[in-house]
């Protein structure tokens, strides 16, 4: 799909007045990039989804001559990838300063609230370093910023808060989409999309094409299907209603009107389809399009919601793949991987702590401990004559004692 | 008791030390000149409107401009106040009356 064929690339706003709400944020990061002397040199725009935080890095950016350098999300950003491409971008003034109108490079570093796990090691450490050390703007954006690993980020950043966007001002700008696009709409429709969008322009403006465009006139009935969104359709219904669909149009439009969480549904999906499909054959194909479905997902992040129609394209090729054999089966649900990690929360969490004092006594990782010295030290834990000794030197409880004694899985 | 304010400027009775060092942590400024208070950072407006409130004894609401006809407004005469999720921030909305009347807004859109 050619991006002017969707509205919310389409109306993507190309200055930094087109960007609808939050006046204040706009106005407090606008004087910040302008600034010749800033006094933080980096800025934190956090709030929800939808809000128009990139919107306006890259209106602002192009409105001022900067040449944006962004990492996101689908980005590894551990130490040593972000030294790799931010550390050049900021430590130089562009040549082409002096060729061009171009006022140099800011570095965006989108959702990093996002930035975690062992993929991303080091990452905050190198941000804060490259912000010290930086010639250039460093601009970051977040949904959340109150996670405690962005504690020492916020202290070197101007924080610029973003709230949702509110329900007239949505309305205002789908009045203009609809102007343009010579759309009749009802204005009760539109304050339903407005009021169904939650303060997320992105969401809609994309319910207002989905409703509009092929007829170019929206009235209020055309925005019922919009209330079953807001009803929250339950994982179990979301799942039935997918095994059970006739056609891939049925099943798209089923997972357009569910608003359960895609990972989950994803997983209670790959869990389930073994169920579904007896055949191997289907069961192979119906595997393949969910496999891929993950991959969108993966790439949809929590920015790129304009891959979600791939998403739910594959997914409904893999409801579909044999209409025809359907047979109502016992559901598993919530997923399994999810089950098993509630079920074995006990568990882990005092494998973790015997870890933790192995690793306290021997110095060495919670990794190394688990691996090479809990199964050791449970066959010590046998031996009658060492094992209060162990126990002692460790200073293991009782339970734990029990626990590694009859554990068979380290 | 409600106080609406005026975000561009509005007067606070007299504070001790520290509750006007308080208040210019929250995010207000002051000018010493006029006399008044404005609103310099948002980020805590919710802790900021608690202790206005505190000192005015009185639910403090902000007063909203309409960025269609520049007008300012409260957000009581709104009928999405109840499921408004950013109420008082920003300090900027569309009137009820710029909302319902779409020939003024076509006018509007025309000028650009």
């Amino acid at each position: 799909m050619k991006n002017d064929l969707l509205w919310v690339e389409k109306y993507r706003p190309k200055k930094i007045e087109d960007i609808v709400g939050n006046e204040e944020a706009k106005a407090l990061f606008v004087e910040w990039l302008r600034s010749k002397r800033r006094s933080k040199k980096a800025v934190l725009l956090y709030g929800p989804p939808g809000v128009g935080k990139t919107a306006l890095i890259n209106a602002a950016s192009k409105e001022f001559g900067f040449i944006v350098i962004e990492m996101n999300a689908s980005d590894t950003r551990s130490e040593k990838a972000i030294n790799k491409v931010a550390a050049p971008a900021t430590s130089y003034v562009a040549l082409d300063n002096f060729s061009t109108r171009s006022n140099g490079n800011v570095l965006f570093l989108d959702e990093v609230d996002g930035i975690a796990g062992n993929e991303d090691r080091g990452g905050v450490g190198a941000i804060i370093k490259i912000v010290e050390d930086s010639l250039v703007p460093v601009i970051m954006a977040a949904n959340d910023p109150d996670i405690d690993k962005l504690r020492p980020l916020k202290k070197v950043c101007l924080l610029v808060r973003f709230q949702h966007v509110r329900i007239p001002l949505i309305i205002a700008l789908l009045q203009k989409i609809c102007l343009l696009e010579h759309i009749k709409a009802e204005f009760e429709a539109l304050e339903r999309i407005a009021q169904n969008s939650r303060g997320d322009v992105r969401s809609a403006i994309n319910d207002l094409q989905s409703l509009s465009e092929e007829n170019h006139v929206l009235t209020l009935q055309d925005t019922m299907g919009l209330s079953s969104r807001n009803k929250d359709i339950s994982m179990d219904e979301t799942l039935r209603g997918f095994f059970s669909v006739k056609s891939m149009a049925d099943a798209q439009k089923l997972l357009s009107y569910s608003s359960v969480d895609y990972d989950d549904f994803l997983l209670s999906v790959s869990d389930n389809l073994p169920k579904r499909f007896t055949n191997p054959g289907e069961l192979a194909a119906a595997y393949d399009y969910v496999s891929r479905a993950d991959m969108y997902r993966g790439r949809i992040g929590t920015e790129n919601w304009h891959l979600l129609k791939y998403f739910f394209n594959e997914m409904a090729q893999a409801a579909a793949v044999a209409p025809q054999s359907y047979k109502p089966f016992e559901l598993i649900s919530p997923p399994i991987r999810i089950i098993t990690l509630f079920w074995t929360k006990g568990k882990r969490s005092m494998l973790d702590g015997i870890c933790g004092k192995i690793g306290a006594q021997c110095h060495v990782s919670h990794a190394i401990a688990k691996q090479d010295f809990v199964p050791f030290i449970k066959e010590m834990l046998q031996k009658k004559n060492a094992a209060a000794r162990i126990a002692e030197w460790f200073n293991f409880t009782s339970e734990e004692i029990d626990f590694l004694v009859k554990m068979n899985k380290y | 008791m409600v106080a609406v304010l005026n975000k561009k400027g509005f007067k606070l009775p007299r504070v001790e030390k520290e509750k006007f060092i308080s208040l210019m942590h929250l995010g207000l400024d002051y000018n010493r000149e006029q006399g008044l208070f404005s609103i310099k950072s948002c980020n805590n407006i919710e802790n900021l409107m608690d202790t206005i409130g505190s000192i005015l004894n009185a639910e403090v609401v902000f007063l909203q401009t309409c960025t269609r006809c520049g007008k300012d407004f409260p957000c009581s005469n709104c009928k999405y106040n109840e499921l408004c999720t950013s109420k008082d921030l920003p300090f900027s909305c569309v009137c009820p009356q710029c909302l319902q009347d779409r020939k003024q807004y076509e006018e509007y859109l025309m000028k650009f």
